[in-house]
């Protein structure tokens, strides 16, 4: 294991006060920035990336703030593209949606659902043409996963062989539609993975220490060659799709009110854990609280630094 | 390209046998076993990761048999390729070749004909060139293959029985200028692809008529780009000559010719002598059988006509033959 079970917290924890901080940003100083929060998946790109190897390439989605902070992607200028800063890590012009990190191979994300799965697998195509011996991720929603690009390209992987990890975060639902009114009920993920010549593994999504043993398995196979995998969690979206807000108002979630959200919060799953393991409830709360005051302080940096200037709109059209 | 660059390779349905891609990708499998891929029936799958391995640093070039196609994987080639650089803020390179093929075709009928150049002029991001003559198709081949941003390729089907001497070695042409193919005084006639064939057909047809046009009073401009459109060069050769044709190959509404003439109009230095013309296919899908056909593109004696008009010089009569009206264009460019 390349990471211990503290350093995993640790992340989780930053992903999560990040999360919680920008929110309560966004609502007292109305940002109308479109967000997607990953509030309750926290497990999954925290387990899946810290299975990798640093020169190990990740793609991510609209939901990608945490695929991001996981791989190591520089918080301010995270923060900043939020606000539309000029020290954001796209300059203003991305957004949330936006997320990239090229410093630590988090290399792009794109909210087009289904269309990211065909980039990072040009990526892991490139790693084989040039034959390195790095491995691509990309992080992908239960919807998305039902586009049929996505089965495309699990062919070509396969067909190709090359070194491909597919993470599907099934966290039950496309945005408010839920997975019965999607799918039929033979409908089987393993069987049509399989069935395209890719391997399945599937991960309790909220369970940091299950997604990190089937991630570092995964990942273990493809770098022996083994061709592309998919690894499917069974996660919460604690939040709403795209709002700062809790939504169970909206009365669409059946299966996983309030309740069993945060009774199977992945972070507190861990803190148990760690706390039956002997680490102190006094230094946990040492790590919340200097992580807390991290993003506080890149919040605080992000608000006050410079918008782009108004002529960037014309730049950056075609690569210099 | 592909021996002065080991990160090109080549991508699309085909391209590895004889007769595939049209034939332009004959023998390079067994020169290039592993930079040759033929690819599953997956258009979104297959352009979706050669855009990422673009991304990644390689140079894919990808071919798509007809636009129709390429449309499977219009996420990959408008949505991903042309804005990736641009919504990260810059140094985010993309060096795709998307060739296309596109456009009339003898018999192929409503959906294997579809001609939306404009909808590609309509995308920031990409460079998009429809390559008129052998001798620019392989000069802007090179450049799209040095380029870091996607070039989108139009290759008009009609025009690859086009015979004309190009160079051995390697040569660039730019992906984002108009080329003045012949120089006149004046009419100037902007034309791209297989329209720009018909507008060389129509001097010839000038030529010998003897009404006292000849390619003199023609400044025949080759678009090359429509995106970006070259506005300067159409704005300087329309200011000599007064007169603006423009040949379209696609459907009259939001026609190539809309969008130069309605640059033209918005330029007030520009006095033109009589109303602009534009000459396009009429605004209903291209059929199959050859009694309709015949009513769809515009022909070179269309052009030549149209040419006349704008010099206030009677029309000619020539009748077409079925050859002129339906065979991909075996027209030979001489020097």
């Amino acid at each position: 294991m390349s990471t211990s079970l503290l350093d995993a917290y640790k992340k989780m924890q930053l992903i999560r006060i990040t999360e919680q901080e920008i929110a309560n940003f966004y609502l007292a100083n109305k940002v109308m920035s479109f967000v997607h929060f990953y509030v309750g998946q926290e497990a999954v790109a925290t387990g899946v990336c810290a299975a990798l190897a640093s020169g190990d390439k990740v793609m991510g989605n609209h939901r990608s703030h945490g695929h991001y902070l996981a791989k190591g992607g520089d918080l301010k200028r995270m923060v900043c593209e939020l606000l539309g800063k000029a020290h954001g890590s796209s300059k203003g012009k991305g957004g949330s949606m936006h997320m990239i990190d090229k410093s630590v191979n988090f290399v792009g994300s794109t909210p087009i659902l289904g269309s990211v799965v065909p980039l990072a697998c040009g990526a892991a195509f490139e790693q084989k043409y040039n034959k390195k011996n790095d491995l691509t991720v990309s992080f992908v929603g239960d919807g998305a996963s039902e586009e049929g690009v996505v089965y495309e390209t699990i062919n070509l992987a396969a067909l190709f062989k090359l070194p491909y990890l597919i993470v599907v975060e099934n966290n039950l639902y496309s945005v408010n539609s839920k997975i019965k009114d999607r799918r039929s009920e033979g409908y089987n993920v393993e069987k049509i993975v399989t069935g395209l010549g890719a391997q399945y593994m599937k991960a309790d999504g909220n369970d940091l220490e299950d997604v990190l043993a089937k991630a570092t398995a995964a990942v273990a196979k493809i770098r022996a060659g083994g061709g592309p995998m998919v690894l499917e969690c069974i996660t919460y979206r604690h939040m709403a799709h795209s709002a700062p807000l809790f939504d169970d108002a909206q009365g669409y979630r059946e299966e996983d009110p309030l309740e069993k959200r945060l009774e199977r919060d992945p972070i507190k799953r861990l803190k148990q854990t760690l706390l039956t393991a002997g680490t102190s409830e006094e230094q946990l709360a040492k790590i919340e609280k200097e992580t807390r005051d991290t993003v506080l302080a890149a919040i605080a940096f992000a608000k006050d630094a410079p918008f782009p200037a108004k002529e960037t709109l014309y730049t950056d059209v075609y690569a210099k | 390209m592909m021996a002065a660059d080991p990160s090109v390779f080549v991508i699309g349905l085909g391209v590895s046998y004889k007769n595939g891609a049209d034939g332009t990708t004959a023998g390079l499998k067994a020169k290039y076993p592993d930079r040759i891929f033929d690819v599953p029936v997956s258009e979104a799958g297959f352009t979706g990761m050669a855009v990422g391995a673009a991304i990644s640093g390689l140079r894919p070039v990808i071919h798509h048999g007809r636009i129709e196609f390429a449309l499977l994987a219009s996420d990959s080639i408008f949505t991903q390729a042309a804005k990736w650089n641009y919504m990260f803020g810059g140094d985010n390179p993309v060096p795709a070749v998307f060739r296309i093929a596109i456009g009339r075709a003898w018999g192929n009928g409503p959906q294997h004909t579809l001609s939306t150049y404009s909808m590609f002029g309509n995308v920031p991001g990409l460079k998009v060139v429809i390559p008129s003559t052998p001798y620019m198709a392989k000069g802007l081949l090179v450049s799209a293959l040095r380029d870091r941003s996607p070039v989108v390729f139009l290759e008009t089907r009609y025009s690859y029985g086009m015979k004309q001497h190009v160079p051995e070695e390697l040569y660039a042409e730019p992906l984002d200028k108009a080329k003045v193919f012949r120089t006149g005084k004046s009419v100037t006639v902007v034309a791209y692809g297989d329209g720009f064939v018909g507008a060389l057909q129509a001097c010839e047809l000038l030529n010998a008529s003897g009404n006292g046009t000849d390619v003199a009073d023609i400044d025949l401009i080759d678009l090359v780009s429509i995106n970006p459109v070259d506005h300067e060069t159409i704005t300087r050769s329309v200011q000599k000559t007064g007169h603006l044709l423009c040949i379209d190959t696609t459907i009259d509404s939001f026609s190539v010719g809309s969008e130069i003439i309605a640059k033209v109009a918005q330029n007030g230095a520009i006095r033109l002598k009589k109303a602009p013309v534009s000459l396009a296919c009429p605004n209903v899908a291209c059929p199959t059988s050859t009694a309709l056909t015949e009513g769809y593109y515009p022909t070179k004696v269309d052009i030549a006509n149209a040419i006349l008009a704008l010099q206030g010089k009677p029309a000619i009569k020539y009748d077409l033959s079925f050859d002129d009206f339906h065979t991909h264009a075996a027209f030979v460019i001489q020097g």
